[in-house]
């Protein structure tokens, strides 16, 4: 029986992969390769090239990912180690609280309060930025608060408590006996983390970021409110982008026939994408453990 | 002598300093992490605190949405509905998928796979989610709460094994010998012994995934259509849900549907809130300890 | 006798399954719908009292319409629910096609090649139309003038600032500053940015390139915002911006309009009145389809959009059926009053009368 708990997720995943592919066949014929290589997005000239959606997908999800982990593994490390007893109930509590938000109130905060706020602060730091060579173009002005760098902050935000969750319990699942024996050995604090819990926990982590990554990837109307809107494939990250997720969400109201079968062919290279992704890191991951 | 002043004596300087950066760094993140929390809750109160009363929870939606007035009794029982039903069935269907991972197939090649595909499972956006419901389900049987419930269901899956896997590797092996000594099966010792000594984290997890389901639009788009009076029945008719109704009502241009958008956002989290509180507590009491 | 002692431990859970499956009836029988029958609405003596819940989705352009058409309904017929979901001209005509709606909400026609997909014949019954604004946020300069050249090519960025010759022209005596243009427009698909710039295509064709559709691929230095509230807010937050916003929800957000030259050379502000003016003179097909995109008239003004109602023409429930005509008939006689009140243009009588005529030809079984 727990075996086929276990294959439902197969069944669920085939099931989808083959309706939505069906849906997404005449897009892909129409179009072919084009379509995963050509930039250009023109649903009223029946023109379908996902390359800037990929583009903005990644880019955002790595600054999600990049905000989103030192702050999860910082907030896992207090709960497990550093709090003390009485703050650990409030720290867990506000963990929670950040997850209850639902993921449409993050998007309408970002894009009515953050996305204008950020505007201002884009700008100082594109000022501050623009001697410097690689950051200038990285971080370049005028802007209007929403982009690929504030979707990428807004992601962070809904990822960080599902990462803290469960790198917490990973955290907690290193035994007593290692992290005394770093004590003893007169380790600092810091010390310890990096000798007992660090290399135990490797393997939880990962799993854990796989999940942020997943949703940060997948994250449809908070992403579809804050991104801009504006398919293109720029180095700016205060610009205006689009991810696939996003475009899926705002196109697809008013799509119909072969631009609603596009937008499913996105959703199906996102599912691809994210294949992709997860067979990486693994494939990372891996390596590093044999070696260890 | 202190252990601190023991330490401090025998340190290099380097070390303490990284010492102290890493303590730095690590209360840094909770307060990243506060601060916009802080900011969030702040706005939502200010925009809709004024209009939650019994009334907003009860009373149906007003048909012509830029009249003031009551409520949004129709979403709140219908988010009930919906993603209760979504968390009766991810969440027994999770943890079992996950007591298979963790306890019969460990480290075997189809349980790698199955790893792996529940976190590309995870990656799937949720509209596609909402969209592969409408095809399977919808376009046979009509909309309804329990599609809605089938799609945020699909999402939560992937949650609720990884975070349940990760709960049952917390349970020291020895309880697992013990009663492997007393002569019961796995069966038996995963019923009576690993998972209630994991509850705690077991109920963490899912909780994570009710908190995601509750607060999810895009799948509930395509499947459950849109009500604005309650819709007690689960199987039959349209429904609406909070996360729907804040959306379509925040982007209107008139105080009073963004007062309630914001009203149904403020219920919501509190509802969440609320859930997760009590259920951890249960948990606590009912965990069974080492 | 291994078999007696499954048996006896299966048997508890055995009594619970008839108290679930009562339940589970009991809530499948449940949901029916509020007030028992009876016209007690006002002035509905006529109809016959009917029970039905009808589903529908579709454009958002008429939602703030429909939503005061279904309230009004429900005084004359309490027994019948409706319920549109206001999620696109594209959903709902696919969901119409897939059969899980009762009827959509269309601002365009069915594509040619889309037509044999649908269960069966359909017919578009026009409900009301109303005026796209082109709203600007410029202080200190009211009653601007712009004409279709003008705003294609403000629209595609060839025009700049605001002091632009073009403009200027079109406005003599005003003080134009040389506030630098900023553009807002959808970034969700549109029903409004497709009418919108069908117009332009129309009535810019030297001036505007990007074609029309629910989409365009607008020039990157331009803003986009979601929905109509979020073009407005745009528009209203930033200095020198400009942007497309339908009448109810730009007067909502207290924006400027500008005045827009029709074909016969007049500025005509975007008014309900203007909009009827618009759809006295078009040409309206057999199949109620019409275009008032820069219609004829002295008083017409020319971005000016319309909207139907898709439904199927023959049928299959018989309370569906007669709720639907019911409803439809409302929408086209009592609704069209308050049409104005939501900032609707009402339909002309001559078009009312098709479209009751239309609605009319719907065949329910007996």
């Amino acid at each position: 029986m727990c075996i086929g708990c276990g294959l439902l997720v197969l069944v669920i995943l085939a099931l989808i992969a083959v309706t939505m592919t069906r849906k997404a066949w005449p897009a892909l014929s129409h179009d072919g390769l084009r379509f995963f290589t050509s930039q250009r997005w023109a649903p009223n000239v029946e023109a379908f090239g996902s390359l800037a959606f990929v583009y903005g997908t990644l880019v955002t999800a790595v600054i999600a990912l990049a905000l989103a982990v030192p702050v999860s593994v910082g907030i896992a490390l207090y709960l497990s180690d550093l709090a003390p007893r009485r703050l650990r109930g409030p720290v867990g509590s506000l963990v929670d609280l950040l997850a209850a938000v639902p993921s449409v109130v993050y998007g309408l905060w970002g894009v009515i309060v953050l996305a204008p706020w950020l505007s201002g602060v884009y700008d100082r730091i594109s000022d501050v930025t623009s001697p410097i060579p690689i950051l200038s173009t990285l971080f370049a002005g005028p802007s209007k608060g929403r982009g690929l760098f504030t979707a990428g902050i807004i992601l962070a935000l809904m990822i960080t408590p599902i990462v803290t969750s469960i790198t917490k319990e990973v955290f907690d699942t290193v035994p007593r006996a290692q992290k005394e024996a770093a004590y003893a050995l007169g380790a600092t604090r810091w010390e310890m983390i990096r000798a007992a819990i660090f290399p135990h926990s490797r393997a939880g982590m990962v799993g854990a970021v796989m999940l942020g990554l997943g949703r940060a990837m997948g994250e449809t109307i908070a992403a579809a409110l804050v991104i801009g809107s504006s398919p293109q494939i720029t180095a700016n990250l205060f610009r205006s982008g689009d991810s696939m997720a996003a475009v899926i969400a705002n196109q697809f109201g008013e799509a119909g026939g072969l631009h609603a079968s596009a937008l499913i062919a996105l959703g199906v290279e996102l599912f691809a994408l994210t294949i992709i992704v997860n067979v990486i890191a693994r494939a990372i991951v891996g390596r590093r453990l044999r070696r260890a | 002598m202190s252990t601190t002043t023991l330490l401090s004596r025998n340190l290099s300087r380097s070390r303490r300093f990284k010492n102290r950066v890493a303590t730095a760094g690590v209360w840094l993140s909770v307060v990243v992490a506060a601060v916009p929390l802080l900011f969030v809750i702040a706005y939502l109160v200010q925009k809709g605190a004024e209009v939650v009363d019994w009334d907003f929870l009860t009373q149906d939606i007003p048909i012509i949405s830029r009249l003031p007035g009551p409520g949004m009794g129709p979403a709140v029982l219908g988010t009930l509905l919906i993603t209760g039903a979504a968390t009766a069935m991810a969440v027994p269907l999770g943890v079992l998928a996950a007591v298979y991972l963790n306890e019969y197939g460990k480290k075997r090649r189809l349980a790698n796979f199955v790893r792996f595909l529940s976190d590309v499972m995870a990656g799937v956006p949720s509209i596609v989610m909402g969209l592969f419901i409408y095809t399977v389900w919808v376009l046979n049987f009509g909309q309804s709460g329990f599609a809605g419930a089938l799609a945020l269901g699909c999402l939560m899956l992937p949650i609720v094994i990884r975070s349940a896997e990760t709960a049952l590797q917390l349970v020291p092996n020895e309880l697992r010998e013990a009663s492997a000594a007393l002569g019961a099966r796995t069966s038996r010792t995963t019923l009576t012994v690993v998972i209630p000594a994991a509850l705690s984290g077991l109920v963490s997890g899912a909780l994570l995934a009710v908190a995601r389901a509750a607060g999810e639009t895009a799948p509930l788009l395509f499947t459950i259509g849109t009500v604005t009076a309650a819709n007690p029945d689960l199987f039959d008719g349209a429904n609406t849900a909070l996360s729907t109704q804040i959306f379509k009502n925040a982007t209107q241009p008139f105080e009073a549907p963004i007062q309630r958008a914001w009203g149904a956002a403020l219920t919501l989290i509190l509802l969440v809130f609320i859930l997760t509180a009590v259920a951890r507590l249960a948990a606590r009491r009912f965990t069974l300890r080492s | 006798m291994v078999m007696g002692v499954e048996q006896q431990r299966r048997k508890p859970y055995l009594v619970l399954a008839p108290f679930v499956a009562v339940a589970l009836l009991a809530s499948a029988c449940g949901g029916g719908d509020g007030a028992a029958g009876g016209g007690a609405g006002g002035g509905a003596g006529k109809e016959a009292p009917i029970r039905a819940t009808l589903n529908a989705a579709g454009a958002t352009f008429p939602n703030a319409f429909y939503e005061v058409a279904i309230a009004g309904y429900k005084q004359v017929q309490p027994g019948v629910t409706v319920n549109y979901a206001a999620t696109g001209s594209g959903t709902g005509r696919q969901r119409l096609q897939d059969g899980v709606v009762d009827f959509a909400g269309s601002d365009g026609l069915v594509a040619a090649a889309d037509v044999p997909k649908y269960k069966g014949e359909f017919v578009y019954i026009p409900t009301v139309a109303a005026p796209i604004t082109v709203s600007y946020n410029l202080s200190g300069v009211s009653d601007l003038t712009l004409d279709a050249d003008t705003i294609a090519k403000v629209f595609s960025r060839q025009i700049k600032t605001w002091n632009d010759p073009a403009i200027t022209a079109l406005n003599p005596g005003k003080n134009l500053p040389a506030t630098a243009i900023t553009v807002a427009h959808r970034s969700d698909g549109s029903g409004t940015t497709e009418n919108f710039t069908k117009y332009l295509v129309a009535a810019a064709p030297n001036s505007w390139s990007l074609k029309s559709g629910s989409t365009v691929e607008w020039p990157a230095d331009t803003q986009a915002g979601n929905g109509n509230q979020g073009v407005a807010q745009i528009v209203k937050s930033t200095a020198g911006g400009v942007g497309y916003v339908d009448l109810s929800d730009a007067k909502a957000s207290g924006l400027q309009f500008a005045k827009v030259r029709n074909r016969s050379g007049n500025a005509v502000l975007p008014t309900v009145e203007a909009a009827s003016a618009a759809l006295a003179g078009v040409t309206i097909n057999d199949d109620l389809s019409y275009n008032p995109l820069n219609a004829d008239g002295a008083d017409a003004y020319p971005i000016t959009a319309p909207t139907w109602i898709l439904v199927y023409k023959n049928q299959t429930d018989q309370a569906k059926g007669a709720a639907i005509k019911s409803f439809l008939r409302y929408v086209l006689g009592d609704a069209q009053k308050q049409a104005k009140a939501v900032d609707y243009a009402s339909l002309p009588s001559g078009l009312q009368q098709k479209a009751l005529a239309k609605v009319d030809s719907i065949v329910v079984p007996a």
